[in-house]
């Protein structure tokens, strides 16, 4: 892995610290092109995300930015505001061009997957076909037909179903291997368990690859794959109607031992601080111990004493 | 005096010591602790422990030691060279807190503050002469805060000694005159050679007193502000002085502890109401449906897609 630094200068941000596998960054052989980052369509969200394509469009990555609050960079002898780092990792394009097959194969005809990979709004899709993986699995997807040299393609959900399960399966391994928590409840990653988590159920897993898997295709696709992998939908807890009332004791009409009626208006809402002037600010903050409170002066000496 | 083992790193707190009298050892010995430089928002601040059998309370006062404000700075100089060659009966140890100590105790997430700060200085002197075999009976301070509870705290935690805890007691007691001196004297020293561990090149050595209204070191101030360090290590940081200084004149700082303020408050405000989670009905789960829920992967990852750069 490498570590680059890259330059545009009509960008707010001229420099990213960006973490990105070799291949990612290779110079090109003779006149390839550069690496580009590109902008396609989503297949998850449906809205444009960021990619970046190999010299040669040979490989596509997924471009992901770790970004938390406070956060900044000392870079040589310079800092940066932008705390942000940027992960350039292969992705299969396959994922991306399945959208476009699927709303390709609707019509139900076969056809050359070049008339089909077509988006106004991201023109740049065409050149995933260049990829070296795109062309050789797209039958992972779609049934192929050979008329001379030309290859036409159908979009089929039951291989796609097939190719998306073996990916679940994958993923469930390099869950596993990489000793990632799965469970429900939150658990905290920094936080080391004395006893293996053995109870945790190949269910788990599979159910926590299908969630990450869901983050690459679309959501009607992830429905189906829930299904295909047999796992149950899980019931929201919101859905379940609450608990019936306890019967009534007594005959007595019963009253309220208090009125939290004042609360319970939908406008509730936490009301803003008072402003505090900077040094009341400064006051607040300063670690009273030791220090006598302003009333202790104003008490009765006699009190004071007994204490 | 030799303040060379703080010079050799004066970004941490740092102890110097007198060798012990013999008599300190086996006669009944009273101790003063007085400090010098707790108000600049320059240098060090530098607690000191002077201390010499109760018999000899005497003799201290015929080298004539007084409140250090009192004297100029050759008096002072002078007077310690009295008290260093009165090896024999007096002894003295001293606590040098760097300005990086004291900015970083202030300034941590859990603040200490400067009289905590100062109580423990002087705790850990006494605590040092005590460990040092000198059998002390009697301790006398100037007093930081509210006499009664230092006085307080200190025999509570030394039980045997007889503390007293006086505002004034430097110009009361020759102990604590004595031990005022020491860390004067200290301080003077440390202050007028600093020594910059900073690559800073050239550094402008005419910075005044250290206080925070001598023009000298306001001047200096203004001039030596970087927008994005602030200041060297010489500088407390957590003296509202330099805050003031480093508010205006220098790039802003988030840090994760700050106070709420602007967007973050008034995101933290359009908060849902802790009502709403109690709510049955369609309003939430609508809610949902709309946005994409990014897989519990990435966002205990704090991973995100981009759609620019």
């Amino acid at each position: 892995m490498t570590t680059k630094k890259k330059r545009t200068p009509h960008s707010q941000n001229d420099r990213w610290v960006v973490v990105a596998a070799d291949s990612a960054v290779e110079t090109p052989k003779k006149d390839d092109g550069d690496p580009t980052f590109i902008r396609l369509r989503n297949p998850s969200t449906d809205a444009a995300s960021l990619y970046l394509l190999g010299s040669g469009d040979v490989q596509l990555y997924e471009v992901k930015a770790f970004n938390e609050d406070f956060h900044s960079w000392f870079i040589g002898q310079t800092v940066q505001r932008d705390g942000r780092l940027l992960y350039v990792t292969p992705m299969d394009p396959l994922y991306l061009l399945l959208p476009y097959l699927i709303k390709a194969g609707e019509e139900g005809k076969f056809q050359p997957v070049d008339q089909v990979v077509m988006d106004e709004d991201f023109p740049a899709c065409t050149r995933l076909l260049s990829c070296t993986r795109s062309q050789a699995s797209l039958h992972h997807v779609a049934e192929e037909k050979e008329v001379g040299s030309q290859k036409f393609q159908r979009y089929s959900q039951e291989r796609t179903m097939e190719w998306l399960k073996k990916k679940a399966e994958r993923t469930v391994k390099t869950l596993r291997k990489s000793n990632i928590s799965v469970g429900e409840g939150v658990k905290s990653t920094t936080y080391v368990r004395v006893k293996q988590e053995s109870e945790t159920q190949e269910e788990d897993y599979l159910r926590y690859a299908h969630g990450l898997i869901s983050e690459y295709i679309s959501e009607e696709l992830s429905k189906a794959l829930l299904k295909h992998l047999q796992l149950p939908e899980l019931s929201s807890p919101k859905e379940v109607e609450p608990p019936s009332k306890k019967r009534r004791l007594t005959d007595k009409p019963l009253e309220a031992g208090e009125d939290y009626t004042k609360f319970n208006s939908s406008d509730f809402s936490r009301k803003p601080p008072k402003k505090m002037s900077a040094a009341q600010k400064t006051l607040a903050k300063v670690d009273k111990t030791g220090m006598k409170s302003m009333s202790a002066f104003f008490s009765p000496k006699g009190k004071a004493e007994k204490k | 005096m030799d303040l060379g083992e703080f010079e050799a790193d004066n970004s941490v707190s740092c102890r110097l010591a007198s060798a012990i009298p013999a008599v300190c050892k086996t006669e009944d010995c009273c101790l003063g602790i007085d400090e010098a430089g707790r108000g600049p928002v320059l240098g060090p601040m530098v607690y000191g422990i002077c201390f010499c059998p109760v018999a000899k309370k005497e003799a201290l006062k015929d080298l004539k030691v007084a409140d250090s404000k009192t004297l100029t700075e050759a008096q002072r100089e002078d007077l310690f060279r009295k008290l260093d060659e009165a090896k024999s009966f007096v002894g003295w140890a001293l606590q040098i807190l760097s300005p990086n100590t004291i900015s970083t105790s202030m300034l941590q997430r859990s603040k200490y503050n400067l009289n905590a700060l100062s109580h423990d200085a002087a705790i850990g002197l006494v605590q040092f002469a005590l460990d040092s075999g000198v059998q002390l009976k009697e301790v006398f301070v100037d007093t930081v805060g509210p006499a009664e509870k230092y006085q307080e705290k200190l025999s509570q935690r030394f039980p045997g000694v007889e503390v007293t805890v006086r505002p004034k007691a430097d110009s009361l007691f020759p102990i604590v005159s004595a031990a005022s001196i020491c860390a004067k004297v200290a301080r003077d020293h440390s202050v007028k050679d600093w020594n910059f561990p900073e690559d800073l090149g050239e550094v402008d050595a005419d910075y005044g007193s250290g206080y925070p209204n001598d023009p000298k070191t306001k001047a200096w101030l203004l001039k030596e502000l970087d927008p994005v360090f602030g200041y060297p290590q010489f500088v407390r940081f957590s003296w509202s002085t330099t805050q003031t200084l480093l508010d205006s004149k220098a790039v802003t700082v988030h840090w994760d502890d700050d106070e709420e303020d602007g967007e973050k408050a008034a995101a933290r405000q359009n908060n849902t109401s802790m009502l709403s989670y109690f709510k049955t009905g369609s309003k939430t789960s609508a809610q949902q449906g709309n946005t994409h829920q990014t897989h519990r992967f990435f966002t205990e990852r704090r991973l995100q897609s981009l759609a620019t750069l």
